[in-house]
């Protein structure tokens, strides 16, 4: 069977067609804080549909985490805010209609900048907070009422200040990591229409359950009365989570009386969602011999004009700031905070990169400052099988010396050690966490799978296609996986945070189990991952399998430019149990390249709120010929045989380790991007080479 | 010819349409009319002699596959490779890099270099313009509006030439950096681009018995280079007085 992403007979959200059909297009506020203080629609040609605020006002407000958004914004909290959108017989006479739209503003003042925004008597992006309590509001939320803050993660464990005193050596800096796009080669497309007061919405989305939890609250209906069906996608990286473009489509279908279909044009995918921009700052202390004493991290994530999931990643960035180490004294103070900025969302990593890149460069740091060999001073300090992390759970099947001895042999680290760099990551899964699937037996021998895991790229289908056939003991072709619809597959939370194969394939053994006790004809598997962490503590169970990696890398610096060239990447993810080896290389080497982009180059730029590169070719992202001269990695499997899943693993170790090989030349470098201009900065600042 | 003097600037002239394409889908461009280079016969070319003539309509990816080109003119045939990727070489053609002046190209600052003149022919008649007079500034060229790009003519017999790109960030960017040199009887021209509004180029400053750092640092304080995504203004500096060194050591 030939994949139907590759002959072109996939049928993405893009190219869905609706009899009657009307396309949209969003009108956007071009100032990053404001009020609409009129809209004149009079221009508007005759035939063209208009949704302005007042057909949205009957509608719920929605945000998965904080109730923060509205159909269309009377006040607009960001450039390109939506305040108001057109549907029309084409895509072109849309445009047309939405340049004849003229809207008024009063210009409000923004807050552009994180560590601004955090600021006593800085401008509230939202002057207070209501919490959510859709599926996806499922941590202890902790906003800060009167400030920017909408959620503050901690963790407090140990006597940190006791911790520093019994230091020899502390390192104490503050890193930054720019923000970045999914740059999904689809862009975020919909189809929406009501039928007897029902919604259908067809669009490409890793979370169809939460979309239809917000859809049903936005119009007021039963969830029951909202179907939404998933489209494969042409790729996500986290920008189709949640809820996007399918509200305006919704409206704009509900006031036609007819189906709507949007689909973004390219910049505006950069109004849309974009990742976190976060600076961290890491105190690490240790004695003279290397042994961590104590550790305090603040981790600020800008979260844009709008929540989405950002306390969930602000939370994620927290917990696994610390690493994959014994450490005694443990304080993270993790905050979601607001800007004027477009909304930050999840995105591949989720979180994990911003705070990672921080504290790997600062174990660095720490071991130059006492003298030792930066593998020996992680090895001696690395979490084993049974230790008690932070947050006070126990860590079982634990891999992260091999990752890292694998990562620095790949390396020749032992041999010398200039230009070359190590990195070793935790990474934690969406928990507590959900899964269910049925399996339906046909006539003629063949399987059916019911189950909202979605396609979006990553090779989910074909992974739990693989484990049912070997479940089921029949050929492959033999079991169907339909695409994912509301009104069919049993509930999921959602695919994200590399948990489809790992929980989904626990949920298909107990299918199949139910199946062959209950006469061959249909069975159904559930299961339910508890845990969760105090929000004020941090204490309790953060995931209940973690993703464990290690990255070595070699790189040559031209010094007269600054530019960076990557000799040699290799990464060591720990799977478990590998399920399709040819998806998790491929995920392996996805996750790496996009390490690269994010390393070296990748930046959304903002000038006054404004994106200034919302296009592919003034925002760079990398090509074939950006890979380093070798590029390798290696799937490492366990007795356990427990899966482990690694749509991500191998993305956050990847820019510390580049980091750590430049800062072996003498050039430390503490912001991402590492821009050839960067490093030139850092050329200035080298006082001495290291020997 | 008739059609562009009728329409003059109302109608868009799209070649390859890699340009045309990234402005309109970028909405900085909304033309009511295209004419299309496409189906014009005789247009694409390569004749050399001595001389070499380029057909506007000739893809890079054609320039730079060239064994003509590879042999009489490698420097032009290795700035026409650095271009973007070959999906794009495939499509971006001779006459369209120098008729849309987008100052962030590779061919244009090595055609200055090597002393090329572009053809303009319109229903008057036809000229031959330096490419030092044709790009005037972003995006502005000194083509009349009835004027069309036809052809590019590059000055043969012996010469020495190298095109250095600098990226600050993929490898398939635009350059963030260009230097273009070209040593021919004895006079050496060195051309920036990508650094401002149009190919820098500096006439007194080519001194082909200076030392090469001396000229790099001449340039360097000689261009007002701009600052956006691929780097600032002083940077930019730095990396002139680097390249424009290097392409003169790579040429000696």
């Amino acid at each position: 069977m030939t994949d139907p992403r590759v002959t072109g007979r996939a049928r993405y959200a893009e190219d869905l067609e609706a009899e009657g059909m009307l396309h949209a297009r969003i009108v956007r506020s071009p100032y990053p804080h404001a009020r609409v203080t009129g809209l004149d629609a009079s221009q508007v040609p005759e035939g063209c549909v208009v949704l302005l605020p007042e057909d949205v006002r009957d509608l719920g407000r929605y945000g998965v985490q904080i109730r923060d958004q509205s159909v269309l914004a009377g006040r607009p909290r960001h450039v390109g805010d939506p305040v108001a959108a057109v549907a029309a017989g084409s895509a072109r006479a849309a445009e047309e209609a939405a340049a004849s739209l003229f809207v008024d503003y009063e210009e409000l003042p923004a807050v552009p900048d994180v560590l601004q925004a955090v600021q006593p008597g800085a401008p509230l992006v939202h002057e207070g907070h209501e919490l959510a309590s859709t599926g996806a509001a499922y941590f202890g939320l902790r906003p800060q009422q009167g400030t920017n803050v909408c959620h503050r993660f901690r963790i407090r464990d140990g006597d940190v200040a006791g911790g520093f005193e019994q230091a020899e050596a502390v390192v104490d800096e503050t890193f930054r990591v720019a923000g970045a796009h999914h740059a999904a080669m689809e862009p975020h497309a919909c189809l929406a229409r009501w039928e007897q007061g029902r919604l259908e919405v067809q669009t490409g989305t890793q979370t169809p359950f939460n979309l239809r939890e917000e859809l049903a609250g936005i119009f007021g209906l039963e969830p029951e009365r909202v179907r939404v069906v998933c489209r494969p996608m042409g790729g996500s990286f986290g920008a189709k989570t949640f809820l996007r473009t399918e509200a305006i489509a919704a409206a704009l279908a509900r006031k036609a009386g007819r189906p709507v279909k949007l689909v973004l044009p390219r910049d505006e995918e950069w109004q849309t969602l974009n990742r976190h921009p976060a600076v961290v700052r890491v105190k690490l202390g240790a004695r003279a011999d290397g042994t961590f004493t104590a550790a305090q991290i603040e981790c600020y994530a800008d979260t844009g004009a709008y929540a989405d999931s950002g306390p969930g990643v602000a939370q994620k960035m927290g917990f696994a700031a610390p690493g994959p180490y014994r450490i005694p004294n443990v304080a993270v103070d993790a905050y979601c905070v607001y800007t004027n900025l477009p909304p930050n969302g999840a995105f591949r990593g989720y979180g994990q990169m911003q705070s990672t890149w921080a504290r790997e460069r600062a174990v660095d740091l720490l071991a130059d400052r006492l003298g030792l060999d930066p593998l020996e001073l992680r090895l001696k300090n690395l979490l084993r099988e049974g230790d008690r992390y932070c947050t006070g759970e126990p860590m079982h099947d634990v891999h992260y010396a091999e990752c890292l001895e694998r990562a620095a042999e790949a390396i020749g680290w032992r041999d010398d050690r200039r230009g070359k760099g190590l990195s070793v990551i935790l990474k934690g899964m969406q928990t507590p966490s959900r899964a269910a699937i049925a399996v339906e037996a046909g006539d003629d021998g063949t399987y059916v799978l019911r189950c909202a895991t979605a396609e979006m790229g990553q090779g989910a289908i074909h992974a739990i296609t693989l484990l049912a056939a070997e479940l089921l003991g029949v050929e492959p072709d033999r079991v169907r996986f339909p695409a994912p619809d509301t009104d069919v597959v049993p509930f999921d939370t959602r695919t994200t945070s590399s948990r489809s194969t790992y929980m989904m394939g626990r949920a298909l053994e107990a299918a199949v189990r139910d199946l062959q006790a209950n006469g061959g004809r249909r069975g159904f598997g559930e299961v339910a991952n508890a845990g969760g962490l105090d929000p004020d503590t941090g204490q309790g169970v953060a995931s209940t399998h973690w993703h464990q990696a290690a990255a070595g890398a070699e790189v040559r610096v031209d010094e007269e430019t600054g530019k960076l060239e990557v000799v040699r990447l290799h990464t060591a993810v720990y799977a478990g149990r590998v399920v399709n080896r040819p998806g998790a290389e491929l995920q392996n080497e996805g996750s790496m390249i996009m390490g690269l982009g994010s390393a070296l180059f990748e930046e959304v730029v903002f000038r006054d709120g404004q994106v200034v590169n919302p296009n592919l070719s003034d925002y760079a992202i990398p090509s074939f010929a950006d890979l380093p001269e070798r590029m390798t990695h290696e799937l490492l499997e366990g007795e356990s045989g427990e899966i482990h899943g690694l749509g991500e693993t191998a993305l956050p170790p990847v820019p510390p380790a580049i980091g750590n090989a430049v800062a072996s030349l003498g050039l430390e470098l503490f912001d991402l991007p590492m821009t050839p201009e960067r490093v030139t900065e850092a050329i200035e600042r080298r006082v001495g080479v290291k020997a | 010819m008739a059609l562009k003097a009728e329409h003059g600037e109302a109608a868009t002239v799209v070649a390859g349409g890699t340009f045309v394409g990234i402005m309109v889908n970028q909405r900085l461009m909304a033309p009511a009319a295209f004419l299309s280079l496409r189906d014009v016969p005789g247009l694409a070319y390569v004749r050399a002699n001595e001389e070499l003539r380029l057909g506007a309509m000739t893809t890079h990816r054609t320039v730079e596959l060239s064994p003509e080109v590879c042999e009489g003119w490698p420097a032009l045939a290795s700035a026409f490779a650095v271009v973007a990727s070959p999906r794009v070489r495939n499509q971006a053609t001779v006459g369209g890099v120098l008729a849309d002046a987008d100052h962030a190209s590779d061919p244009p600052s090595m055609l200055l270099a090597l002393g090329a003149r572009a053809v303009a022919r319109s229903v008057r008649g036809e000229r031959e313009i330096p490419i030092e007079d044709l790009i005037l500034d972003f995006y502005s060229t000194s083509l009349e509006h009835d004027e069309l790009l036809v052809e590019v003519r590059v000055p043969g017999g012996p010469h020495g030439a190298v095109y250095r790109k600098f990226r600050s960030r993929s490898h398939e960017d635009r350059p963030a950096v260009g230097v273009a040199a070209c040593r021919r009887q004895g006079e050496l021209r060195v051309v920036v681009g990508a650094v401002a509004g149009r190919p820098q180029w500096f006439p007194a400053l080519c001194d082909p018995s200076r030392d090469p750092a001396e000229v790099g640092r001449a340039y360097a304080d000689a261009v007002e280079p701009i600052s956006d995504v691929s780097g600032s203004a002083s940077y930019r500096r730095r990396v002139i007085a680097v390249e424009v060194r290097r392409a003169l050591v790579d040429l000696a």
